[in-house]
């Protein structure tokens, strides 16, 4: 089979350097401009500089969102923000107004340039136009069935990239301006406010519509899709926390990898996908990939967003001589809890807590202060970034 | 003498009027192009025609569906067949570019995603492969005159229009109602209660449209780099077009959108204009 990328969000370095820690091939970040993510922390040119020299440190990819549709005003400094990022050596930008992906092209820039989702790319037609542009690669509608995957393939020979999992929009992505009408806030310029996840009244009799779509989840479809010809595997959330991008990436990245060396089981499929279902706070489902998702893949009435406290705390070190790991508490958990142990160079493990230690070595019986610093005697070696969660989906009942 | 003829010429507006009911065919005015949404091809119309059937001089075919890749192949082979009176195809989806420029047909294309026409650079760029694009509903009238000052060949105005501010690929109000066993309706009109917007929301086979329930009236806008003046009388009938045309008042149905109120998008600008 052949290579394929596990391409991962970061909204700020510390996720970049969990995604790439945690199995990512590659990194999609956004600088302070320019991004359809304007009001999450982003990079400036700086944090930029220093992300593309640890990705790149670790033989890694990283692709700026230069994906806003600009408006006049933002124009004036586009071509100088190109080639700061030139300048960087950042791998590709990922576009969809059609202004940026020309002045790359005239500017004669060394990055790539990837068309975004936001471009609605469907069919193999609209795809060779974007490829007479002097793109290499293209993201696909959400909406792409895989025979369209199959057909766009072989018609271009681009580089394919394919979000399999995270939140979807109700919408073709950049076909949507609810949010410009309800809130003033410009969804094409990164200032969705999410109106298709609100209610609304129908004129039909004490009738209130939703529309709230599930998340996307395509790891049952990976081995077809690799075979379709994908070249890259994109998961959503830039706006998420560490623990959901680590488990994400890691699930991601020990299924493709045993996909491609042909030893994964159907008990490994399921148990990976129940941690997928369990980290998110929305059911996920196929959604495009293989019809038009009905009413099952969509929310109504009475919806409950789960709050998942799973995430009980991250590794800082690991004292080997005194077998200590010095951990920073993120949930609540006490003696007696069973947790695990999850980092992308070992196998999860589960672990009793037996005894609680605080940063002065007094004995605790609970840890539930939000990042206060506790010790816990663990035999098996840990690393910096590993993690510690809550022990729910038992590994054994799936093999 | 010459002189002012040729600018009483340049005075007279040409109209691209979408047939959205078919009263609107019997409209009795001069320099108006019909653009008609087709079978299979168009979403958000309560009405659309056979391809083959449209045989009015000067029309347009309105392909506004993002087509999959069957789709866009069958649409090739549909327009081999079209009558010679069509002039041109108002599209947004780009592979609707490819096609007609390998079939060698002297068909006008004009480009009309109006979230995505939003900056002049852009425009001239898409100016490229095509005759003319749509100004975007989402700027404001001062964006709008920069685009239409700068760009490089004539543009198609939003002039009287019901704006889609939504197209979904999914069936959203036929899920609705499956969830709530509903009777089958593929038209509603629904309100989000915190700003009191109105949403028209038509659905077909191939999607869901929804439009905000004000039309938005650019009628006072005049520029000489204007190829048509478009008209989206969705829900209205003939005698609501001459209205339309005669410039009456209409403000019970219409606003003027984004023109005089700029969109944010970061948070921190937001709160800095309300303040």
């Amino acid at each position: 089979m052949p290579k394929v990328e596990l391409l991962a969000p970061a909204g700020d370095l510390e996720k970049l350097k969990i995604a790439c820690l945690y199995g990512a091939d590659a990194i999609y970040c956004s600088g302070k401009k320019y991004g359809l993510r304007a009001n999450a922390n982003n990079f400036t040119i700086e944090e930029l500089k220093e992300a593309t020299k640890f990705v790149h440190e670790l033989s890694k990819k990283i692709y700026i969102t230069v994906n806003l549709i600009f408006h006049e005003e933002e124009l004036t400094n586009l071509d100088d923000y190109l080639q700061d990022l030139d300048a960087i050596g950042v791998d590709a930008i990922i576009a969809s107004d059609i202004i940026v992906l020309k002045r790359s092209k005239d500017l004669n820039l060394h990055f790539e340039t990837h068309v975004s989702t936001q471009a609605s790319i469907l069919n193999d037609e609209a795809a060779l136009f974007y490829k007479k542009l002097g793109v290499t690669r293209l993201v696909l509608a959400r909406e792409a069935h895989l025979k369209d995957i199959q057909q766009i393939k072989k018609a271009t020979g681009l580089e394919l990239e394919c979000f399999i999992h995270g939140a979807m929009c109700t919408s073709f992505s950049g076909r949507c301006v609810l949010s410009n009408y309800c809130t003033n806030r410009d969804s094409n310029r990164g200032g969705c406010a999410q109106i298709c996840r609100w209610t609304f009244e129908s004129s039909e009799a004490n009738s209130v519509f939703s529309m709230t779509p599930k998340d996307l989840n395509l790891i049952e479809y990976i081995e077809a899709m690799i075979q379709s010809g994908v070249n890259s595997f994109k998961v959503e959330g830039r706006m998420r926390g560490i623990y959901y991008i680590a488990t994400i990436i890691l699930v991601y990245r020990r299924m493709i990898d045993k996909i491609l060396n042909n030893n994964l089981t159907v008990g490994e499929s399921k148990y990976y996908l129940a941690i997928l279902n369990r980290c998110a706070n929305r059911d996920s489902t196929p959604q495009f990939i293989d019809g038009i998702p009905g009413r099952e893949q969509q929310y109504f009435l009475g919806r409950d967003e789960l709050s998942n406290q799973d995430f009980l705390g991250i590794v800082l070190s690991y004292d080997e001589e005194k077998k200590l790991a010095i951990i920073e508490q993120r949930n609540y958990f006490k003696i007696d809890d069973e947790v695990e142990f999850f980092g992308p160079n070992h196998e999860t493990f589960s672990y009793i807590v037996q005894e609680i230690f605080d940063e002065n070595d007094k004995k605790i019986e609970i840890a539930n202060h939000p990042k206060m610093i506790v010790k816990l005697k663990i035999n098996y070696k840990l690393e910096k970034y590993d993690m510690m969660r809550i022990k729910v989906i038992d590994k054994q009942k799936f093999l | 003498m010459v002189l002012v003829l040729v600018e009483e010429k340049m005075k007279i507006n040409r109209y691209l009027i979408t047939v959205t009911s078919d009263s609107i065919l019997d409209l009795e005015v001069k320099n108006v192009n019909f653009l008609f949404p087709i079978q299979g091809y168009s979403v958000g119309f309560q009405k659309t025609y056979d391809i083959q059937k449209i045989s009015k001089k000067n029309s347009y075919l309105y392909i506004n569906r993002i087509l999959d890749c069957e789709s866009i192949q069958q649409l090739k082979k549909d327009l081999e067949n079209i009558n010679p009176n069509i002039e041109g195809i108002c599209f947004t989806d780009l592979g609707v570019v490819q096609i007609v420029k390998s079939l060698n047909y002297p068909l006008k294309l004009i480009y009309m995603q109006n979230h995505n026409t939003t900056n002049s650079a852009s425009i001239n760029c898409y100016l490229e492969d095509v005759d003319s694009v749509l100004i975007s509903t989402d700027i404001t009238k001062e964006e709008i005159m920069t685009i239409l000052n700068q760009a490089k060949k004539p543009l198609v105005l939003p002039y009287f229009m019901l704006v889609d501010v939504m197209y979904s690929r999914r069936l959203l109000l036929n899920n609705f109602q499956e969830e709530f066993h509903l009777q089958p309706k593929r038209e509603e009109v629904l309100t989000e209660p915190i700003s009191k917007n109105n949403f028209l929301v038509i659905e077909n086979d191939y999607g869901t449209v929804f439009y905000a329930k004000k039309f938005i009236d650019y009628r006072f806008i005049q520029h000489p780099n204007i190829l048509f003046y478009f008209i989206q009388p969705i829900g209205l009938e003939k005698e609501d077009v001459e209205k339309i045309l005669a410039k009456e008042d209409l403000k019970g149905i219409s606003d003027t959108g984004f023109l005089e109120k700029k969109t944010y998008y970061r948070l921190k600008e937001e709160n800095l204009c309300q303040k």
